[in-house]
């Protein structure tokens, strides 16, 4: 296939080839900087807890009858609870606890311990029952907490903690963390860790989502309780039913709020699904409209060269010629866009991370898009090519 | 003649049913998208107080660890809240023109049984110059006033969804909640206000709808309250007591004054900076003196009211609107071109080049307007669509008519600039030579 004919044919059209050229630049810069938006999006998305989320509940009950004030009343209505929630059909475990997994946040504090040179801030969570065991974590060293860790008063008496594995890392590296002493900032309250959760995640800010501390001890706030509920696997939503029918028959002095911690996920990433989606939606009729905007112009220049299409034809060139002809024109156009594209593209990335914090682009993504876009622009001519090639000969000798 | 130039607009547009659908599809999507994320950039961006927020100020004083920054990783950090004895001793200034310490508290509010189950409600802790301060409009009655402050009187203001829960609706001044265990009189009911974010509770995020009710900051210390918002702390308190938790460390209010003038910020500064001298005597305040003093505005910019996200799509939003042109002067250039012959007997027949221009001109901006309107319609939808995939979202996401004008000038525009090109090519036609070939 000779180039050179091809070339001064498109210097005719200049203006016309020039806007296919910027529009396939500025659509390569557009898609490649929002897959990547996308991606940044995603990537704090696919982290995982560590737990058996799907299978999650947690009930809030936020009591008003007077009662609540006083510790004892509290401490019988939260037995009788817990009692209650083990006995609905469907429910693997259940524990009295202030966390919430993936709610973006929860409680932390400022810790002590030998050995490590600061002090250091970790999540923080009071814990009673079987804790690890709900989440559906694994224990790697130690053990779970025992019945019996239940402090009378956590705030006075020595007490135990569980830790996470990235917590035990950060502060002793490989040693052996079980029999380590935990204080609070100011030395006070000695926790003993008893035990290392192998995972845990939970997005918070302060680059402390892997650090954790738990301690066996109430977390009723005001006379309220919150309960973390596993099922057997499938069972939420039919247990999710039966929770406050059986805790309202405990007490109906309190009202109750039930989270599922997939739906508590979805809240935590409402907004990464939005940009994800708004993103999806820009690039699929983008390059829609590329592919149409081609299409057009390029069956305008099929329509207005009809005339030496067919000459052409007449002097002996094959449909095939003409097929390859308006491929390969299309080809130089799309192939040229795409090099500005890239300039384009870096640009644009250098503009929204300087000015907007964004992330900065990775080559491999502009190379996937330099080849959708190079289809995109093959599809896009086809239908008008074949349209050229099916010129008739005869064309020719009509008119003028 | 513009009339004329009209008709001849559509009538051209009516020749070629498919193209022009074309023609109108592009600008259509390219102005639904740029204007859906502008709007929803702007919805975020809007001074929500004109003329007034650069005169409201937050305060921060730095009183945390001696050996470790509120942020670990930035030892410029400060606590975003301030304790309360700070708070009470910043009150006793008289050189704000208004000022309010304040938090979100939560209560149970207790309708009468025939209507409904007790139920949580967020309760605004303030004092009486909340209310003017950040322009609350009311509806019925006003806020408290500074005796009510000083008592405190169980008086309320309660918004319109209140409002409408326990007494559905109406003039509900001087009727009487029970929140807990007390009976607070109504006050005021606030009006039509309905902020994309609260303003005044930018340090917790701002997200959502403003409290319900607002009661005299001065019920804390009487019904022991606690914030049930963010409350940071590095140091215990010295007693278990609600007392000594008063006095502690932890910061849990914020704090804002408004200060009209430079001269009053300066004298503001000054009094707080005396202050923390004072207090670093007392053994108070062990890290290096700093104070932040920042208008709302600055805070915002701070706090990034505007995700990076929805700045970035807006951007990349405009990029859109320059592709959909591009595809537009190209559509518009072939079916410009295709008309010369018909152009050039006008031409012949004594028309102008640039009557001509101005007729080609004019037939792209009707495209133009009739794609914008279509793509104003379009991005109604959007905006619904993302307000709906926002989760327990309060905030109206929609057009305002300010962003009806933007989104109809940017059709405009991009009509106009893809039209001026193939309008200039076809009168550029010289007269004869068509005539010649016919």
């Amino acid at each position: 296939m000779p180039i050179g004919p091809i070339i001064r044919a498109m210097k005719h059209n200049r203006t016309r080839f020039a806007l296919i050229i910027l529009e396939i630049a500025i659509t390569l810069a557009i898609v490649t900087n929002c897959v990547n938006m996308i991606l940044a999006q995603r990537a704090q998305m696919v982290k995982t807890s560590g737990f058996d989320d799907d299978n999650l509940l947690y009930m809030i009950a936020t009591p008003f009858a007077p009662e609540f004030k006083e510790t004892p009343y509290v401490e019988n209505v939260v037995n009788a609870d817990v009692r209650a929630i083990r006995a609905i059909p469907g429910v693997k475990t259940a524990t009295v606890t202030g966390f919430l997994p993936w709610q973006g946040g929860g409680s932390s504090g400022s810790f002590k311990t030998e050995g490590y040179p600061d002090k250091f801030q970790a999540q923080f969570y009071a814990a009673r029952g079987d804790l690890v065991g709900t989440l559906g974590g694994k224990i790697s060293h130690g053990r779970a907490f025992r019945e019996n860790d239940t402090p009378v008063d956590p705030d006075t008496s020595t007490t135990v903690t569980i830790i996470s594995s990235g917590l035990a890392k950060k502060l002793w590296g490989d040693k052996d963390p079980i029999g380590r002493v935990i204080t609070t900032g100011d030395g006070d309250r000695p926790r003993t860790v008893v035990g290392v959760i192998d995972k845990f995640y939970n997005p918070y800010a302060w680059k402390i989502e892997e650090l954790v501390l738990f301690t066996p001890g109430r977390s009723y706030d005001g006379g309220g309780s919150t309960y973390l509920i596993r099922t057997e696997p499938g069972a939420a939503k039919a247990v999710a039913q039966q929770l406050e029918p059986a805790l309202v028959k405990v007490n109906a002095g309190r009202v109750f709020r039930l989270l599922t911690i997939p739906e508590v996920k979805a809240n935590l990433f409402s907004s990464n699904m939005l940009v994800i989606r708004a993103m999806s939606a820009v690039i699929v009729v983008l390059v829609f409209i590329t592919a149409l905007g081609i299409l057009g112009i390029t069956s305008l220049a099929v329509s207005e060269r009809t005339k030496q299409i067919g000459t052409r034809r007449a002097l002996g060139a094959t449909k095939n010629d003409i097929l390859k002809h308006f491929l390969t024109e299309n080809w130089i156009v799309t192939t040229i866009g795409l090099i500005l594209g890239v300039i384009a593209t870096y640009a644009l990335n250098y503009f929204l991370v300087s000015q907007l914090t964004d992330t900065k682009m990775p080559w491999y993504l502009v190379g996937v898009g330099m080849v959708l876009l190079w289809l995109n622009g093959l599809v896009a001519t086809i239908p008008p090519a074949l349209r050229a090639a099916s010129v008739s000969p005869a064309i020719a000798t009509r008119t003028v | 003649m513009f009339l004329y130039n009209i008709r001849i607009g559509l009538k051209s547009l009516r020749r070629n049913p498919v193209l022009t659908a074309l023609l109108i599809g592009a600008i259509a999507l390219g102005i639904c998208v740029s204007t859906s994320f502008i709007a929803l950039r702007r919805i975020f961006e809007k001074d929500p107080l004109p003329g007034k927020s650069q005169n409201l100020f937050y305060v921060r004083l730095d009183n945390w660890d001696p050996t470790r920054a509120y942020n670990a990783d930035d030892p410029k950090s400060l606590p975003n809240m301030i304790t309360y004895r700070d708070m009470r001793a910043l009150m006793k200034s008289d050189i704000p023109t208004r000022q309010s310490g304040m938090y979100v508290a939560r209560m149970f509010a207790h309708p009468d049984p025939k209507i409904g189950r007790p139920f949580s409600v967020n309760i605004r802790m303030a004092f009486s110059d909340f209310f003017p301060m950040f322009d609350i409009p009311f509806r019925y009655g006003s806020g408290w006033d500074k005796a009510a402050d000083a008592k405190p009187e169980q008086v309320i203001v309660i918004d319109e969804a209140m409002n409408q829960k326990m007494f559905g609706g109406g003039n509900s001044v001087g009727r009487t909640i029970r929140l807990d265990e007390r009976n607070y009189k109504i006050v005021g009911v606030i009006g039509n206000w309905k902020p994309a974010f609260r303003y005044y509770d930018i340090t917790s995020g701002g997200g959502g709808a403003p409290e319900g009710v607002f009661m005299p900051f001065n019920f804390t210390p009487v019904l022991q309250m606690n914030t049930a918002a963010n409350s940071d702390g590095w140091k215990g308190q010295a007693e278990p007591t609600y007392e000594s938790f008063l006095d502690s460390e932890q910061t849990w209010i914020e704090y804002w004054a408004e200060l009209p003038t430079t001269a009053k910020q300066q004298a503001f500064r000054d009094y707080a900076t005396n202050y923390i001298r004072d207090q670093k005597k007392l053994g108070r305040f062990p890290r290096p003196l700093h104070i932040e003093v920042k208008s709302m505005p600055d805070l915002f910019t701070e706090f990034q009211v505007v995700p990076p996200t929805i700045k970035s799509m807006s951007v990349v939003s405009l990029l859109f609107l320059i592709v959909c042109s591009l595809n537009l002067v190209g559509l518009l250039l072939g079916k410009f071109l295709a008309r010369i012959p018909e152009v050039s007997v006008r031409r012949a027949l004594g028309a102008s080049r640039f009557q001509v221009f101005w007729q080609h001109v004019v037939e792209c901006e009707l495209v133009g307007i009739v794609g914008g309107a279509l793509g104003l319609l379009l991005s109604i939808g959007v905006l619904q669509l993302i307000a709906k995939s926002i989760p327990q979202n309060q905030v109206r996401i929609g057009l305002d008519g300010e962003m009806v004008f933007v989104s109809i000038f940017l059709s405009l525009v991009a009509g106009l600039l893809a039209g001026i090109y193939p309008s200039w090519r076809v009168c550029s036609v010289a007269p004869a030579m068509q005539l010649k070939v016919q």
